[in-house]
């Protein structure tokens, strides 16, 4: 019982500061790697802290039920993370944010957000088949969809048997962290173009929500690094984090050096290439395991 | 207790049939809405009797034998007619080669029959509530929107005491059909619904009607001809009951009736009946082809599988399931007509309730149950959903359907309800389509199918959400004034929605799972695959509960507590009209205003309707050859 | 309240501007001047802002588009005016479309002189600003700016010998 309840706290309280640090190094060492000082670690809690406080305007009220909507199905999907259960759901109740944002984009009559909306539906569309293909590759090779038998002691890592589906992973994970060249969606820099899309019309408070919801969203795509090397113990721990901080480096270089894709060609790509390095891996654990 | 089951067995498929009759002869509106109703309250009744009741079977005596071969020769008889009054010589030619093996099997039919005539049990009370509920409601619905509906009518149009007549029948007919065991009665019950579903489509009797009528008729005879020598070659071995089919694992007739039930599903390539049946008027796209007809092929399907688990023709149906749902989802997005969006989804989740049963596992087999429960009732109130919309705007087309949330806010409310029904965890559909997943793990094509389709039906869902949420501020709304039957329809159906959704979980782990668990007794179950069913059923419930609640109150709260002060135009690059009654008006050039407009996505070039149909039906094509090739037919 | 000091988000609108102070203030986002170690994020739309800096002399048709961005724009909010046009119309001040001066048409915090600005006097404008926010955030009253003193009104005419030209002829605006 008490163990659910410091899961619970970790994955509601700790897991958004720690994703806003990650968001917040992820500003500060792109600056750096372009020659910058950048803000200090801390500015996304500021960022959020300031939205907190500006006056509530708004387009229409349901924009902001699917706002906290949002917010709840992403705190959600990490309670589920956490707590260890079927990864496969998890990986539902997280599309099923991302489609609260995007009907929160096209609840208003606002063209941009429209447009904002339409693209994150098709980056969605692209990135979600990987994904449950990368579930479905850690069951084949787990032998259970649940998330606590992949950190159980004595598990064999994931990366060891999946190690396309990895790589494939980090594609799908540029596109929900809005990185270029993967970010005609929404992206993680360029607030000043119609790609700001699917925030446009939120203003002061509801944007904070959304912002929080990022930084779940954040720890979440990180823990899922790590998970591919969870197995309990502090040497698979420590390789654990090696691994999500080389795949945060990966994403940083990533997105500093690609122009941006367009959106077809995003979904050209993720379907035909990343899906099939997907598939291949495992079509071969098929091919070697048990079911 | 066996003369009460009988008695409502009776009364829940001869009921409607005598009040469909009694509705055909009346003279004034106001009887006919009442005999309407009580016909409604009747059946819905017994249906809930008859599920609540625990399983039975029924031997009615051989009285029984010979009324339903005479009634399934003359359902023939009647398709025969219909092939002369539409001319069509492929329909004459299907109903005779069904009358012929219909009364060579007569004179084959030698001692009385082993088996129960009729069989109560897990898989036909869930039907019979299914028909019986859903219909009912579909039935007070309909007396509403047909007085609706005849002010727009066309003159040609039959008459509404034919509509009620054949749409009241048509309920007895499924119920009987789900109920029966014997397949003289399974033939008869099945032509009966083919026949109604002729006569439904074609009430408007415009030439787009009839032409549908003639081809939903066309193809569902082949159905019957499939379903006719399916029993044929059954009564060779020595079988007339279903039971007995399953009893003696007789693959090669089982082959038949699953393309029949492929047929009468709608399954690719035969899914052009369906589409074509869209220019019904609502209570029958609602009633028949969603709700209940199409239901009849995944059920014949569901009831034999256990008996053919691990087969070469389950796994063929699996793939063809699959493969519907994969490119239906596709096709779907392509579509700006609202019914036929939801048609396309339909034939999609039958597809993949095909998938579940033809997997052959029982977490496949309590999945294909669930979806089948859950997706009657959403579906079904899409379907009223969207007749209302259309009757109050005129149209069907997505794009009509903003600032829907202001004109008719009750209908959209629940519209939206239904819409999240099929999106939202843990609502049922969303279950089912991750347990179809699950249990799909142990065949990759089946399940790279299934992942490609699940992936599509987001796009169209959150279009069309999109769509119609879409609306700009105001302090109140009016409720839309709509008659009283559709208003107390649409909430009661609204109302089952919600509470078995929120209740999915709880009713897959105490009811589908234990449904499961007996229809597999004593089948041989893989250990990855109870492995799999037992976690399945271990789902927690609180935290879906404790978020979805958090994020409804925080979202009522916001609604009630916000300020009309911070309402703002959306952003059009500072070029807002000031003081417009539309907020998406902004100057253009030469200081002349303009609306902006952006329209939703539709991927056209890609999934352009007559290609991809075209390619699909011959993938289809072939893989039903195969599946007939691979037991060994062909 | 000290958070806003430390996230200004910034919006910025150009007003027929010649492009000078635009490509100015751009240069303040570039490494050498990098004014994001200050928290500033130079956002798209009014709604995400907190400052709203101006460039260019007003016209008819800009002035309603510049009273629209700023009502969009959340409470508490700054405009910063950067360059000589906007208190004036600065050069182009005697042209028939300038109206000349954005504090016509918004309250206007700041005025940041120059023609155009340097980096350094904007990022000055901008931390300026930035201290006026926090005292609006707490509710003080702040008053709006004095327009700088020294302007550039009316143009000086120019010493030519030659002839005075046929004036082109000026189109009718609509």
């Amino acid at each position: 019982m008490s163990e659910t309840i410091i899961k619970l706290l970790i994955a509601i309280v700790v897991a958004p500061f720690v994703g806003a640090v990650i968001a917040g190094l992820d500003r500060k060492v792109t600056a750096r790697m372009q020659g910058r000082v950048g803000p200090p670690i801390l500015q996304p809690i500021y960022d959020v802290l300031k939205l907190l406080i500006k006056q509530p305007i708004f387009l229409n009220r349901i924009q902001i039920l699917y706002a906290f909507m949002h917010l709840a199905f992403m705190m959600l999907t990490l309670v589920l993370l956490i707590l260890g259960q079927d990864m496969l759901l998890t990986l539902f109740v997280h599309a099923f944010a991302t489609i609260s944002l995007i009907l929160g984009g096209m609840c208003v009559r606002s063209p941009y957000s429209r447009i904002g909306s339409q693209r994150k539906t098709l980056m969605l569309l692209a990135y979600e088949p990987i994904l449950v293909i990368m579930v479905v590759g850690i069951y084949l090779s787990q032998g259970s969809f649940m998330a606590s038998d992949v950190v159980a002691t004595g598990a064999k890592p994931l990366l060891i048997s999946l190690p396309l589906v990895f790589i494939a992973y980090m594609m799908a994970m540029a596109i929900e962290l809005q990185k270029s060249p993967f970010d005609v969606a929404s992206s993680h820099h360029a607030h000043q173009e119609i790609v700001k899309g699917v925030t446009l019309e939120y203003a002061g408070p509801f944007l904070a929500i959304i912002e929080i919801a990022h930084f779940y969203e954040v720890f979440l795509l990180f823990a899922v690094v790590y998970f591919f090397w969870a197995p309990y113990n502090l040497a698979n721990a420590a390789v654990g984090i090696v691994l999500a901080a080389g795949a945060f480096l990966f994403h940083i270089v990533l997105d500093n050096t690609f122009a941006r894709l367009p959106a077809m060609w995003i979904v050209r790509f993720m379907w035909v290439i990343v899906f099939l390095m997907a598939t291949t891996n495992i079509i071969w654990l098929y091919r070697l395991g048990t079911i | 207790m066996n003369d009460l089951n009988t008695l409502a067995l009776l009364g829940v498929i001869a009921g409607p049939v005598i009040f469909a009759a009694a509705i055909y002869f009346t003279k004034h509106t106001k009887l006919r809405n009442i005999l309407v109703l009580a016909a409604a309250l009747l059946t819905s009744s017994l249906g809930i009797f008859i599920a609540a009741s625990p399983s039975a079977d029924i031997y009615p005596g051989n009285w029984a034998l010979y009324a339903g071969a005479g009634l399934e020769i003359a359902m023939t008889l009647a398709v025969l007619a219909i092939a002369y009054n539409i001319r069509s010589w492929a329909v004459g030619l299907f109903g005779t080669i069904q009358l012929v093996l219909v009364v060579i099997s007569e004179f084959m039919h030698n001692e009385s029959s082993l088996g129960p005539a009729f069989v109560v049990d897990d898989l036909s009370r869930i039907m019979v509530a299914i028909v019986s509920v859903v219909g009912s409601l579909i039935l007070v619905y309909s007396i509403g929107y047909m007085k609706e509906h005849e002010h727009h009518a066309p003159a040609a149009a039959r008459s509404t005491n034919t509509f009620m007549f054949f749409l009241v029948g048509f309920i007895g007919a499924m119920n009987g059909l789900v109920l029966a065991n014997d397949m003289k009665w399974l033939g008869c019950f099945f032509e009966a619904t083919t026949i109604c579903s002729f006569v439904l489509i074609g009430h408007d009797r415009t030439r787009e009607a009839t032409k549908n009528a003639a081809r939903a008729i066309l193809i569902n005879s082949f159905g019957g001809v499939a379903l006719t020598i399916g029993a044929f070659l059954a009564l060779l071995k020595g079988s007339t009951q279903y039971s007995g089919i399953l009893y003696h694992a007789d693959i090669i007739a089982f082959a038949f009736i699953a393309l029949a039930g492929l047929v009468k599903s709608a399954q690719m390539p035969f899914q052009s009946w369906l589409l074509g049946a869209m220019v019904a008027p609502t209570p029958v796209s609602a009633l028949l082809h969603s709700a209940t007809m199409v239901n009849i092929g995944v059920y014949l399907v569901l009831r034999a599988a256990p008996a053919f688990a691990g087969t070469k023709l389950m796994y063929f149906i699996a793939i063809i399931g699959a493969f519907s749902f994969a490119a239906t989802s596709a096709l779907a997005i392509a579509q700006s007509n609202g019914k036929k969006v939801l048609a396309y989804s339909t034939i999609g989740n039958l597809g993949l309730i095909f998938t579940c049963a033809g997997i052959d596992s029982p977490l496949g087999y309590s999945a294909a149950i669930m979806l089948l429960c859950f997706h009657a009732v959403s579906k079904g109130l899409l379907f009223l959903c969207m007749g209302t919309i259309e009757q109050k705007i005129g149209s069907r087309d997505i794009e009509d359907m903003g600032s829907l949330l202001r004109e008719m806010p009750l209908t959209t409310v629940i519209t939206l309800i239904g819409m999240a029904s099929m999106l939202v965890p843990p609502f049922g559909m969303l279950l089912s389509k991750w347990l179809a997943i699950e249990a799909a793990i142990s065949s990759p094509i089946v399940l790279l199918l299934v992942v490609i389709g699940s992936a599509l039906t987001v796009l169209f869902w959150a279009k069309w959400i999109g769509r119609i949420t879409t609306v700009s501020y105001h302090p109140w709304y009016t409720i839309e004034r709509i008659s009283i039957t559709k208003q107390s329809v649409l909430a009661i159906l609204a109302a089952i929605v919600v509470i078995a959704g929120l209740g999915a979980i709880l009713l897959y782990r105490d009811l589908f799972v234990d449904i499961a668990i007996r229809a597999y007794q004593g089948t041989y179950i893989s250990q990855s695959d109870l492995k799999l069913f037992e976690a399945a059923g271990k789902i927690p419930y609180w935290p879906f509960m404790a978020f979805i609640g958090l994020a409804l109150v925080a979202g009522i709260l916001a609604y009630f507590t916000v300020n009309a002060s911070n309402v703002r135009s959306p952003f059009l690059c500072g070029e807002n009209v000031p003081g417009s009654t539309k907020t998406y008006e902004f100057r253009s050039a030469k200081d002349s205003s303009q609306l902006a407009w952006s329209s939703s996505l539709y991927l056209r070039h890609i999934f352009e309707e007559s290609k991809t149909t075209m390619w699909a039906n011959l993938i289809a094509a072939v893989i039903i050859l195969s599946m007939f090739a691979a037991i060994g037919v062909l | 309240m000290s958070v806003l000091a430390k996230s200004p988000w910034v919006v910025h609108f150009n007003c027929n501007s010649c492009n000078g102070c635009d490509i100015e203030f751009l240069a303040c986002l570039t490494p050498t001047y990098d004014v994001e170690r200050f928290g500033v994020v130079h956002v798209g739309n009014p709604k995400h802002a907190d400052i709203l800096v101006v460039t260019g002399s007003v016209n008819h048709r800009n002035a309603r588009v510049l009273a629209n961005v700023y009502q969009q724009m959340p409470n508490p909010k700054v405009v910063v005016a950067c360059g000589v046009c906007t208190s004036s119309g600065g050069i182009f001040a005697d042209c028939y479309n300038v109206l000349g001066g954005v504090d016509k048409f918004i309250p206007v915090d700041v005025f940041v002189p120059g023609c155009p600005p340097r980096p350094e006097a904007m990022i000055d404008g901008i931390v300026k600003a930035v201290g006026i926010l926090a005292s609006k955030a707490k509710g003080i009253e702040t008053p709006v700016a004095d327009k700088p003193r020294i302007t550039v009104s009316p143009s000086p005419k120019p010493v030519l010998e030659t002839p005075a030209q046929e004036p082109d002829e000026v189109g009718a605006g609509k």
